[in-house]
């Protein structure tokens, strides 16, 4: 498979161009054992049973890649990773000969469990790989040893080979997975401190000259033309309004997580609320790895509805739940209080505010009676983004 | 005649405050600072009768100004002048002995009346809700409640080492204390 049509496959799948990359090579390797391992029996000369082999190797290569490359639950699952490698082993069993050249494809069944395993599961594997060879070997070709020293040595490095593989494979996974994590982490503090600075910027420059102008606007009402005191006041009132958009901005830049998780900023809220007295928060769970923004939007509506709850439907206990369910976030804020108004009053801000949080971060919320109980529930659900593993 | 010192880090806010102040009958402007360092000498130069004081400050911020200001012999009237209508900085404010809270947004008329309110001795802070004083106690130290249940009150420094037996430096110390523990973050 030529670089070119691996990178105008990816274009067509979901998922990062490293992964893709990174899987048509795996596939590469695959394909290229399985023709030099028929190559090998070709060239050494077909004897029983063999040209079944043949056809069998050459057709699992190709299921397999298949598989691997449309396949993106069945290729992260254990089962298959079991199945592949029974299989190559079974291919080797059948040749006769723990030498034989089916040995290279199996090598290639142990790239995927090597990549996708926990580090700390690495060494059982990689054990638990050899041992499985030297089972093979032991029980189905010339048995060791009776073969003398080189093909001890030849055994030797069929037994080290496919550890040393999967330990390498399976530390640059790691380092790619902590790179990748450093780096998001390292975005986010930056997008946070940019967010700081414009804030700032927008607080201790550009709305203290909005103070002085509309400070020096307003010293002029009735000292002007009687014909100007309309436009005067219109600028004033401008100038308030634009203090008071500022704030609004300010507000909004300041992320309201300030690095904190968000259930504990949900949790440090619900606190400063209970202050007010009468209303016992519980906070439960605890929320995915979600962009920055979506966390933010999901803690003002989160807080939007706890002030709600307390403000306008006189609960006493309030419970938060945090839930991640199939592909995606749940923020729930359930309450006793006496329920919805029958009518939904005119300029409930708030309620749209909510709502258009929601559907900026493509989130859904849903504001509904508390199931078999008094009481109100709100609901805001975000999709999350699901990571394509190699 | 009253005069008026301003102490604002912001120049185009102590353009437009003096340019305002000035054309006010009745009131002039005796100098201006930037605070910190230039506070001092231009307190000295200009002996002013009403310091408007900038909530925030390079620094030290404006509450810890006006306690100090407030600590010396013949000390002005002090009118925290803030960006922020905040209504959990009337306690600071208070604690810290300012005549006056003054919200950066109200128009020059406002300004003015509070300046003159302020040169007549008259101490007018916003009204502090039984909330705001239970969130307070809550973050000050156990000891230092009954202080900040006089200060709230309406006792002078005075009154209170009287009450709780103790020198009046110690009030001012506990004071600081007090101060410090009911710092406000408030978003810059």
């Amino acid at each position: 498979m030529s670089p070119r049509a691996v990178l105008a496959l990816a274009a067509r799948l979901p998922g990062k161009g490293s992964d893709v990359r990174w899987l048509g090579l795996l596939l590469a390797a695959r394909l290229l054992a399985a023709v030099f391992a028929v190559l090998l029996l070709l060239v050494s000369g077909l004897r029983d049973l063999e040209a079944e082999l043949v056809v069998a190797a050459l057709a699992w290569g190709m299921v397999s890649a298949a598989i691997i490359w449309w396949g993106t639950t069945i290729r992260s699952s254990p089962a298959w990773w079991v199945a592949d490698g029974t299989v190559c082993l079974g291919l080797v069993v059948l040749s006769g000969d723990w030498r034989s050249p089916f040995y290279l494809l199996w090598l290639t069944a142990l790239a995927l469990p090597a990549v996708s395993v926990r580090l700390r599961r690495v060494p059982p594997l990689a054990v638990l790989a050899s041992g499985s060879f030297l089972a093979v070997a032991t029980a189905g070709g010339p048995v060791p040893g009776s073969l003398g020293p080189v093909a001890s040595e030849t055994l030797a490095i069929h037994l080290v080979l496919p550890a040393g593989l999967i330990c390498g494979l399976a530390y640059a996974a790691d380092a790619l997975r902590r790179l990748d994590a450093e780096r998001a982490q390292r975005e986010r503090l930056a997008i946070e401190a940019e967010r700081r600075r414009i804030a700032f910027e927008l607080h201790d420059s550009a709305k203290q000259r909005v103070h002085a102008a509309h400070l020096l606007a307003s010293s002029l009402r009735g000292g002007v033309d009687p014909s100007l005191e309309a436009s005067l006041e219109q600028t004033v009132t401008e100038l308030e309004s634009a203090s008071a958009d500022m704030d609004t901005s300010v507000a909004e830049l300041r992320s309201p997580l300030e690095g904190r998780p968000l259930a504990d900023a949900l949790r440090a809220r619900a606190d400063e609320l209970a202050l007010a007295g009468g209303v016992r928060i519980t906070v439960r769970g605890h929320a995915p790895e979600l962009p920055p923004l979506h966390l933010a939007h999901a803690f003002r509506v989160g807080a939007e509805a706890l002030s709600n709850a307390i403000r306008h439907a006189d609960a006493s206990r309030i419970v938060v739940t945090l839930e991640q369910e199939l592909g995606r976030f749940a923020l729930r804020v359930t309450d006793d209080g006496k329920g919805l108004p029958a009518t939904t009053r005119t300029g409930a801000t708030g309620l749209l505010a909510m709502e258009s949080r929601a559907a900026t971060i493509g989130g859904r919320l849903t504001v509904g009676e508390r199931a078999g109980a008094r009481g109100t529930c709100v609901l805001l659900e975000i999709p999350i983004e699901k990571e394509t593993t190699p | 005649m009253i005069r008026v010192l301003i102490v604002d880090d912001h120049p185009a806010l102590r353009a437009g405050l003096t340019t305002v102040l000035r054309a006010e009958p009745g009131l002039v402007v005796a100098g201006e600072s930037a605070g910190g360092e230039t506070l001092e000498p231009a307190l000295r130069r200009c002996r002013p009768d009403v310091v408007l004081l900038d909530y925030h400050l390079p620094g030290e911020d404006g509450i810890q100004v006006c306690h100090r200001l407030k600590r010396t012999v013949l000390p002005p009237r002090v009118l925290l002048y803030s960006a922020h209508a905040s209504p959990a900085l009337a306690i600071p404010a208070l604690v810290a002995g300012a005549d006056g809270l003054v919200n950066k947004g109200v128009s020059a008329l406002d300004l003015f009346e509070a300046i003159r309110l302020a040169a007549r001795g008259d101490r007018r802070l916003p009204r502090i809700s039984q909330a705001l004083v239970a969130d307070a106690s809550s973050r000050v130290h156990i000891d230092d409640r009954p202080l900040l249940g006089m200060v709230i009150d309406g006792s002078t420094p005075a009154e209170a080492a009287e009450t709780l037996g103790v020198e009046l430096d110690q009030v001012n110390r506990r004071t600081q204390r007090l101060l410090g523990a009911l710092r406000l973050e408030i978003p810059t």
